[in-house]
Formats: C-alpha cells, structure tokens, sequence
C-alpha cells in the first residue's frame, strides 16, 4: 500500500506546470531528434542538460528522460517512410517498416508502432515501479566489494557490447576513468596530473567532455558529409488504421517485444539498439512464416519498436538502484543527477523517494503525451525529417557553446568540449566507441572508492573476496565472459576458413 | 605511419606517463593504498591495450583518406568558429557573437544566398537572448551591448 500512496504522491508532484511542461518538451525535443537523422538522443541530452539544471534533479530527469524516450518514438518515423534510421534503434525497423510503405501501409506501420511503444512503456515503466525499489533494498546491503564487482562486470560487458573491436571499447574505459584522476582526489586532497593549473585543480568538468565527444563530434560529422535530400511518402490521417489482420498479427509481438526489450535494458551496453536485433530476430524464429520477414511483416515492425521503448525504463533500475549506468543516455542522467546533489543508488529510495515516485508519475504522463504527439503529427515530423543540416546545424552548435558556458561562466569548459569535439570526430572515424569513455569518466570515482575501502577492508589480502558470496560471483561473470570472447575469438580464427572451404565445397 | 597508429601510440606513451607520474604521488601498499595505486593500474592498462591495438593496426593493411579537401576545409572552418566565438565573446557579448557564429556556421555548411543565413542567425541570436536573460535568468557576458 506504501507503493500506491508513494506513486499518488509521485502524480500530485509531476502534475505542476513545470514538470507537465518538461515531459512534454522532453518529449517533443525526443520526437523531433528521432525524426532527423544525425544528431542522436546522447548528444541532445548533453545539449540540453545545462538548460535543466535551475529547475531542480526530478525536471531536470524527467525533460532528459522524456528525451531518450521519445527518440525512440520517433525514430521509427523516417525508418517506415524514408528508410533513414532517424537513431541507431530504429536500424532494424527500415527492413519491414519500408517494405510496409513501399506496399502503401506506412500509416499502419506506424500507427502500430505508436501504440506498440505506448504498450512497451507502460509495461516498462510497471517493471521500474516494481522491480528498482526491491532492487534498491536488497542494494543497501552491499558494500565496497560488491560494488566494485558490478563495475568490473559492466566495464567487461561494455567494452565486448559496444565496439566492434572490443580492445578499443577497452582501451576507451581506461581513458575515461584515467579523466576521472584529474584534479584533486577527495579521499586524501591529494592533486594528480594538475601541473600546477588552479583550472584543473576541480578537475575536467563531464558536461563539456559528453557534449564535445556526443554533440561537437555528431555537429562536424554531419558538416563534413555530403547531404543528400530524402524523399518522403506523405500520410493522411485517414490512412493510420492497420486492418483487423495487421492488428491481430501485432500484439504477441508487441508483448514479447516489450518484455525481452525491459530484460535486454538491463544489460551494460547499448541495450536499446540491441533489443531491437534481439527481438527482431525471436519474431522471425518462432514466426511460421519466417519468409515475409525483410517484405514488410508486421511482427517485424512492432517487435523492435516496442523492445527500444521497454530497454529505455529497463536501463533505468541499475541507474537509480546501484547509481552505475549501463548506457551512454543513462551516464548523462546520472551526471544530471550529480549536478544537483541527488545520488542515485540504494540510498535514493530512503533519502530522496519524491525524486524516484514523480519520476515513474511523469514516465506513464509522458507516454501518454508521446502517443497523443505521434499519431496525428506524424506527417508533420515527417516533413521535419527533410529540413536541411545546414539551418538546424548552426542554431544547434551555437547553443551547445552558450550552454555549456552558462553552467560555470567558463571558457576553460568551452575549450574542452571544442578539443572533445575534434577528438571525438576522429575516434568515430576510427571506430573507437565514444560510450564506454563517457561511462568510465562517470564511474570513474566510484571504482576508485570501492577499490581503495575494499582493499583497506581486506587490509591488502585479496583473496579474502571468497568470503563474500556475491562479489566473487560477478567477478566470476566477468572472467567466464572475457575467457569466452578469448575461446570464440581463438577457434573462430582457427577454425573458420575450413567452415568456409566447406560450404564452398 | 597512419594517423589512427599514431592515436595508438600517443595512448601508449601516455598510458606510459600516467603509470611514471603516479608512481611519483605515493603508491602506498594495498594494505594502505596511496593516491597513486589506483591511476597507476589505470596508466599500466591503458599502455598495455594501446600495445595490442599498435599490433593490430600495423598488421592491417587498408588505407584509405580520412577527409577529401572539401571536408578538411569544412572542418578546419567548422573549429576555427568555434574558437573566435570564445575569443571574442568576452568582447562582443554573447549576442553578437551568436549573430556572427551562426552566419558563419550556415555559409560554412554552404546555405546559399545572404538573407537565408541572416534570418537563421538573427533568429538563433533572439533566441538564445529571450531563452537566458528571460527564461533560465542567466547573466553572461554582454559586451559591447552592456
């Protein structure tokens, strides 16, 4: 019954204009950044975090939110009529969600989707409300040990997940949590790697680092390409009814896909993008007629769709339970958080409930808004998706300048996030994923917390981690993972050129 | 050597360095771990990761421009605005810097014409001035416009 009155509570506080209009610009910003191809839902939320701050942490994470939520709506919307992923989560959409307008059911396709998300994250926002306050009590018993486990566990798993060279996912880590040293180290006040400079005496600042590396780099890559216009399919209001088949078709779909997607949230990495693989590829496995699957089958569309939507709340509960992101969007919300003293993690639910229950009150209110947004505006942002970079470039990158300025009257910040932006542009050109570094920057003080009490609990005896049940185990995880990438990436290369002569033969 | 090589072993040198330096602040034990236990593990893994890609990467053979000139003169460009704006803001105030940083980010990015780009960066500017001075209350520098 507490849960209730908490969540009663949590709807009372999110039902002020300002949290009303924060979900709803969250959202439309959201939609809006799905639509347009390039700039992705990291990058805007590092743009916009600086314009949260004097709002206070639950504003400020619900607007941010309500950004990586909507993109994942909007995503789908160039994905079904340009087949142009607006975000990397819509990827799989294009591959029915095209077919399906090429066949004229394009306002099915995403009218189904629309409400798809809507089912996914009302189901994943049930799993948060559920699942993060039983987590976040079982998590104020852990102590340093454990803690660092988790860190250790989602450092191996990220680094694998999120590059297509692990080594360079690896090596990023490292770099973010060496970022992390700079400045003064407030378990002893000792200075490292300052030289002297009273400017990084404080330490390298996150905001201009994530909006360098995420917007700067994001802003230069798309300068420097060649822009082609897409073409576009128009829709009519009259034509978003799927038929009684589509609608049949649609909604095992759409709860399998919700569920796995909510489970797949869970994991260190880009877990939206890879639940809508995940749950594309369940559909076409169970599916009995796996054949239409790439023709514009329904199940196709739905299945991934609502995966994104339900991953979103998913990577939520480590966020707001242990305080440790498994995602690039959930670093900055964390940073956010940070920003404005709140602490997620265990304690969260104990010193500051209100933040969490307002936060799942305007989740269900900003899923809602996004379903009232998307079906009848969907010609309207499909019409967004073909405005050229060269006007929305300009207004974006002046106010990625003024904004992380007017955090802390700094120009030194500004410097960094331009140096961040250059750098970044070069490491997506090499392959080098820019998420695991964000990450390792965030939780680069916490790993070095829990390392240093865990070795003064232990006084230096390591081996004295078998006594404590659950860190061994994650540690376990993370050796079993590395020893199995090792294996695969050993036999495949042994083995794999006689698979091929034998398929040839 | 190919220019991401050489991000490999600038990692590795650096990996190198922060190993050195953090040495100097005090190791400790681990018992009794200094300021300098944990970034000198970090340093060593940097230098060892880079070690493996530097290996890798000189095994590879593929070669292929980063930029064409068009793209190099676009970023080149792109940065240098986004320097003047710093430099000149404390001068010029933010509004006015705005102005001209948008103008010169859409002639940059090739919006044709002089009115388009006018409207585009005579609009950002307002907007940037209504959306600090009104809504979020923030004082940044205003320059000639004081």
């Amino acid at each position: 019954m507490e849960g209730f009155a908490l969540l009663y509570s949590g709807f009372v506080n999110s039902l002020t204009t300002v949290n009303l209009v924060a979900g709803f610009t969250g959202a439309l910003v959201g939609t809006l950044v799905g639509v347009l191809p390039g700039l992705g839902p990291t990058a805007t939320m590092a743009l916009i975090l600086p314009f949260t701050l004097p709002y206070g942490p639950t504003t400020g994470l619900i607007m941010l939110t309500g950004v990586w939520y909507g993109a994942m709506y909007g995503g789908s919307t160039t994905s079904v009529l340009v087949n142009i992923p607006g975000e990397a989560a819509s990827v799989v959409t294009c591959l029915d969600g095209y077919q399906m307008c090429r066949k004229g059911r394009a306002g099915a396709a995403l009218a189904l989707v629309a409400a798809g998300s809507f089912a996914a994250g009302t189901i994943g926002i049930l799993g948060l409300q559920f699942f993060a306050p039983v987590l976040g009590n079982a998590a104020l018993s852990f102590g340093p040990p454990e803690f660092l486990g988790f860190m250790i566990l989602a450092f191996v798993l990220l680094s694998n997940l999120s590059a297509e060279a692990p080594l360079k996912g690896t090596l990023m880590i490292a770099l973010g949590l060496f970022l992390s040293t700079i400045g003064i180290n407030p378990m002893d006040s000792y200075p490292r790697f300052t030289f002297g400079s009273e400017t990084l005496m404080l330490g390298i600042d996150f905001l201009p680092i994530a909006v360098g590396l995420f917007g700067v780099s994001e802003i230069l890559s798309i300068a420097v390409e060649k822009y082609v216009k897409p073409a576009v399919s128009k829709i009519r209001l009259s034509e978003l009814y799927p038929d009684r088949d589509e609608l049949r078709r649609s909604i095992a779909p759409m709860l399998r896909g919700s569920i796995l997607g909510f489970f797949v949230g869970l994991l260190p990495g880009p877990s939206t993008v890879i639940s809508t693989f995940v749950a594309y590829a369940l559909e076409k496995r169970i599916s009995r007629t796996p054949e239409r699957f790439g023709r514009g089958a329904v199940e196709g569309v739905v299945a991934p769709e609502s995966a994104n939507n339900s991953a979103v709340m998913g990577s939520m509960i480590p966020l707001l339970t242990l305080g440790i992101p498994f995602a690039a969007p959930s670093a900055i919300l964390l940073a956010g958080l940070r920003m404005n003293n709140v602490e997620p993690g265990p304690m969260l639910f104990v010193t500051n409930p209100d933040v969490f229950w307002t936060f799942i009150a305007a989740m269900y209110l900003g899923n809602l808004m996004l379903l009232v947004l998307n079906l009848p505006l969907v010609g309207v942002f499909a019409r967004i998706a073909v405005i050229r970079p060269q006007i929305l470039l300009p207004i974006i990158s002046v106010i990625s300048l003024v904004g992380v300025y007017s955090v802390r009257n700094s120009l030194f910040d500004v410097w960094v996030m331009i140096a961040a932006g250059v750098v970044g542009y070069f490491l997506r050109q090499w392959k080098y994923p820019i998420a695991p570094f964000i990450i390792g920057v965030v939780l680069g003080p916490t790993t070095e917390n829990s390392l240093r009490q865990t070795l003064l609990m232990f006084k230096g005896d390591v081996s004295l981690v078998v006594d404590r049940p659950l860190a061994i185990t994650l540690l376990a995880l993370a050796a079993a993972f590395l020893a199995y990438r090792f294996m695969a990436a050993f036999f495949w290369k042994k083995y794999a050129p006689k698979v091929e002569e034998g398929k040839s033969l | 050597m190919k220019i991401e090589t050489f991000f490999a072993f600038f990692t590795l040198v650096l990996g190198a360095a922060i190993s050195v330096l953090s040495w100097g602040y005090g190791f400790g034990s681990l018992r009794r771990p200094g300021p300098g236990l944990y970034p000198f593990f970090i340093g060593v893994a940097i230098a060892v990761f880079s070690a493996f890609i530097l290996m890798s990467e000189s095994r590879s053979r593929t070669r292929k421009p980063l930029l064409d000139k068009e793209g190099a003169r676009t970023l080149v460009l792109m940065t240098l605005t986004f320097s003047l704006w710093i430099v000149a803001m404390p001068l010029l105030g933010y509004v006015v810097v705005t102005l001209l940083a948008t103008y010169a980010f859409c002639k940059i990015m090739k919006l044709e014409g002089w009115w388009k780009p006018l409207a585009v960066s005579a609009g950002t500017a307002l907007f940037i001035y209504a959306l600090f001075d009104y809504w979020l209350y923030v004082d940044l520098p205003r320059g000639l416009l004081g």
